[in-house]
């Protein structure tokens, strides 16, 4: 046990030398730090609601919406300490998509550190054995690889009362001690089928932030989710993952069959809005309404976000 | 030489009894199946997995036994080392005159104790076996009191260092079975403190088939009578108390072996001697009555023995059967309750190796012959589809090692779907906890009444009674879902690819 501590202690000694390694490098080729965290005289374009990208690889992609956001720095303080929530529900790995791909995880916790956040934490409260997950979606490699801090969410222990006094159902819920504790979270959704909330991607996915889902089945699931979106601590950035999505047997999966591979990614700071494109996007390869995906609407009633795209600046990039 | 021997012995021993018990903690059996393998190297273990692959272990021990006596029980058996320690402990707490052991006549107590467990054992029950096996009663005593110990030291730790120790949420909690444990514990302890191997000579089966076997021996301690004095030296050092120098001789039924007279003995006066070397005619008289009484009781064990395996090599089943309950859902692998009861010895070694800690000592799931045996329980977590960790620790066979694509299509039990208990149907509202969690998809969502909602649905051939459903359904006070055991595992339905076809497509859809 004692050993265990020593390696994961010398595991974040390891990664904050490599972090003030890659800062030496940075400074070595001349970069101002202004340049680094965003302040300088890059041009930031903060106009855009949302942002799509088609047609790269995840970081990439990441890469050319954030710009096209304005940066990281929008978001991510100098000091900051950042969560990025990903879904990582299931004991799958990578190329099943029923977790958000590892690349895009490295590729923002990587930017972060750029952006002089103090510290990325990253967890989610699993379906599937916790320690399983987060091994075979290969996202604890990535945080680790990428400097971060993979936190626990496998026990009521990590979990604190919050109200939430604008919900319909679910007026409390236990939500996760790191995003209540930190500046600022990224929740980073995975695009996929489900059967019960009939899609899942960036509301849907608060579901990992609190401890008690069966709650949520039990009281109208459909109206708790929208619920959880009025949590006052709302992410800074919601960023879908659509380079593999998954359009049957969601959100678990059976098989590499109920896989696309579009190779997308949507970004926007309205959870309504970056939702319901995700599903637009959805319906070119499986029949589907918005309407039916209820919680979308139920939240843009209770003006979390609008669905509605043609009131926003929309950006649409493609690679290649 | 002896010296040399015994320091080994020690060594031995101390390491086998480590490498077991951690077998049974947390981090070393999650971390390799390093420690699991010593578990297979145990006598009633390699016994009942005989006609599974475990033969070869079997008649290395055998040998063992047929060439020294009972080395096992002074080496590989973990509950005799553990002896060892508290005697040596309870050394230091004696007066001088109490730490000396004394020769203590034959009991037959054993033999009683031996004959009964046999005769379940042919009868098809294994139970008797199990509760009085000194591997499986120290699995049990690893797994409810050191690893909950552990435990507790870890959560400790993790107060600490909360964001590098994960705490560990405590699992099922089986008071009978902790008590079993305890109570098994505290009688050991007791009887090595004051006794030495007590618990070795008169309860212990397994001691008493390899003392019976022992007396067939190639080669056993032989005290020669121009080299002793009659010193004592060896009698106050021998756990077993079984040298008796009034005739001079030792009762190799009774000794394991542990090389403590040779070493005590200053004159060198006790060595393992050959034991079928001719007799010298004087002795004649005094041995040959005796020697062959020993060898005709050896060979009366042998033929229990021999029943005992034949008659399972037979199949023959239980004689007296009890009807396993539904709610007895057997861990992955056990293919059916018959063979399952006929091999488990209840050691615990799956419960303490699922990672979903839904494995739970059975109260009365199983009926009355199936007490402490392995059960699942849905209750904290559901049967991992990636996993099948119980069946490979699993050292008797009990669960049989299946391949994880095979584990995948076997159903332990089939899931119930209560309509009107559903969410659904009760609320009006959508749900598909139970959908979402259904590895296989034999649970479907499929359209119900006007509103758009979705009801599950339920493919029992697709199956295999996981449990995620049961485990996550939020109906309340009775769940929707409820999965019932199978007294034979049956394979299922291997679940559909559903292909489809490959889009590509060049727009983002608005």
């Amino acid at each position: 046990m004692i050993i265990f501590v020593k390696t994961i202690m010398q595991m974040e000694r390891r990664n904050f030398i490599k972090t003030a390694f890659l800062g030496g490098i940075a400074s070595a080729v001349g970069l101002k730090s202004n340049d680094l965290f965003g302040a300088g005289k890059m041009s930031v374009d903060a106009s855009n609601d949302l942002v799509a990208v088609m047609g790269g690889e995840p970081g990439q992609m990441y890469q050319k919406a954030i710009e096209a956001m304005g940066g990281i720095s929008r978001f991510v303080k100098k000091g900051d300490k950042i969560v990025i929530k990903p879904n990582i529900g299931w004991d799958k790995s990578p190329e099943m998509a029923a977790n958000t791909n590892p690349d895009l995880i490295s590729a923002i916790i990587k930017d972060c550190y750029l952006a002089g956040a103090s510290q990325v934490t990253v967890f989610d409260n699993t379906c599937d054995e916790w320690q399983a997950c987060y091994k075979n979606s290969g996202i604890e490699k990535a945080v680790k690889d990428a400097g971060a801090r993979m936190a626990f969410a496998h026990d009521q222990k990590y979990f604190k009362e919050v109200q939430l006094p604008k919900a319909v159902r679910m007026k409390s819920a236990k939500i996760h001690e790191a995003i209540i504790d930190c500046d600022a979270w990224i929740n980073v959704p995975v695009l996929k089928n489900h059967g019960g909330a009939r899609m899942t991607i960036s509301m849907k996915n608060f579901m990992g932030i609190v401890w008690d889902r069966r709650f949520m089945h039990a009281n109208d699931l459909q109206q708790c989710i929208a619920d959880c979106s009025t949590f006052e601590k709302m992410p800074v950035l919601n960023i879908v993952d659509a380079y593999r999505i998954m359009t049957q047997n969601g959100p678990k999966g059976k098989s590499i069959e109920d896989v696309q591979v579009p190779k997308a990614l949507f970004m926007s700071t309205d959870i309504v809005a970056v939702d319901a494109a995700a599903v637009k996007f959805f319906a070119q390869f499986k029949e589907m309404k918005l309407e039916e995906v209820s919680h979308i609407g139920l939240a843009e009633s209770m003006n979390i976000g609008t669905s509605d795209l043609s009131k926003l600046k929309v950006e649409r990039i493609r690679i290649g | 030489m002896y010296t040399y021997l015994k320091k080994a012995r020690v060594a031995l021993s101390v390491f086998f009894m480590i490498a077991i018990t951690a077998a049974f903690i947390f981090f070393v059996n999650r971390e390799s199946p390093f420690f699991s393998f010593f578990l297979k190297l145990q006598f009633v273990p390699s016994l009942l997995g005989v006609f599974s692959g475990g033969l070869l272990v079997f008649v290395i021990l055998l040998a063992l036994t047929f060439l020294f006596g009972r080395v096992y029980c002074s080496t590989l058996c973990p509950v005799g080392t553990y002896q060892d320690v508290v005697s040596r402990i309870a050394y230091y707490f004696k007066t001088k005159k109490k730490r000396r052991f004394k020769f203590s006549p034959v009991n037959n107590i054993r033999y009683i104790v031996f004959g009964i467990v046999v005769l379940f054992v042919i009868g098809g029950i294994t139970l008797p076996l199990g509760l009085l096996d000194p591997y499986s009663n120290w699995g049990r005593v690893s797994n409810e009191i050191i690893s909950r110990s552990e435990q507790l030291m870890h959560n400790g730790v993790s107060f600490l260092f909360p964001d590098t120790v994960f705490y560990r949420s405590y699992a099922h909690f089986t008071l009978g079975s902790f008590l079993f444990a305890l109570a098994f514990l505290l009688l050991v302890t007791l009887m090595s403190a004051f006794r030495g191997r007590l618990y070795c000579n008169t309860i212990c089966p397994v001691g008493t088939l390899l003392g019976l076997l022992s007396r067939l021996s190639l080669y056993k301690p032989a005290i020669n009578r121009d080299l002793c004095t009659r010193c004592q030296a060896c009698v106050m050092k021998c756990k077993s108390q079984c040298i008796d120098l009034e005739t001079q001789t030792i009762d190799e039924s009774r000794c394991v072996g542990c090389l403590d007279c040779m070493v005590a003995c200053k004159n060198g006066g006790i060595s393992y001697l050959f034991s079928y070397k001719k007799v010298k005619p004087t002795e004649i008289e005094t041995r040959t009555s005796k020697v062959s009484q020993e060898r005709r009781s050896a060979l009366i064990a042998i033929g229990l023995l021999g029943t005992a395996m034949a008659t399972k090599a037979m199949n023959l089943g239980p004689l007296m059967k009890t009807k396993p309950k539904p709610s007895g859902i057997m861990p992955p692998c056990a293919a059916d309750s018959d063979h399952f009861k006929r091999n488990c010895t209840a050691c615990h070694a799956c419960i303490a190796a699922c990672p979903n800690n839904i494995i739970k000592p059975a109260t009365n799931e199983y009926g009355l012959d199936g007490v402490l045996l392995p059960v699942l329980s849905f209750k904290n977590h559901f049967c991992s589809y990636e996993c099948n960790e119980c069946a490979l620790v699993c050292p008797n066979d009990a669960l049989m090692p299946l391949l994880l694509e095979e584990k995948q299509v076997t159903a332990v039990g089939k899931v119930n779907f209560f309509q009107d208990r559903c969410i659904v149907k009760t609320d009006g509202t959508d749900c598909g906890a139970c959908d979402e969690h259904c590895p296989t998809k034999a649970i479907t969502m499929v359209p119900f009444g006007n509103d758009g909602l979705y009801i599950p649905k339920v493919n029992g051939s697709l199956c295999i009674g996981c449990g995620a459903c049961e485990y996550i359904c939020p109906a309340i006070p009775q769940k929707a879902m409820v999965v019932q055991g199978l007294p034979k595992q049956v394979k299922a339905k291997k679940p559909s690819l559903d292909k489809q076809e490959k889009i590509e497509v060049d727009d983002f859809g608005f």
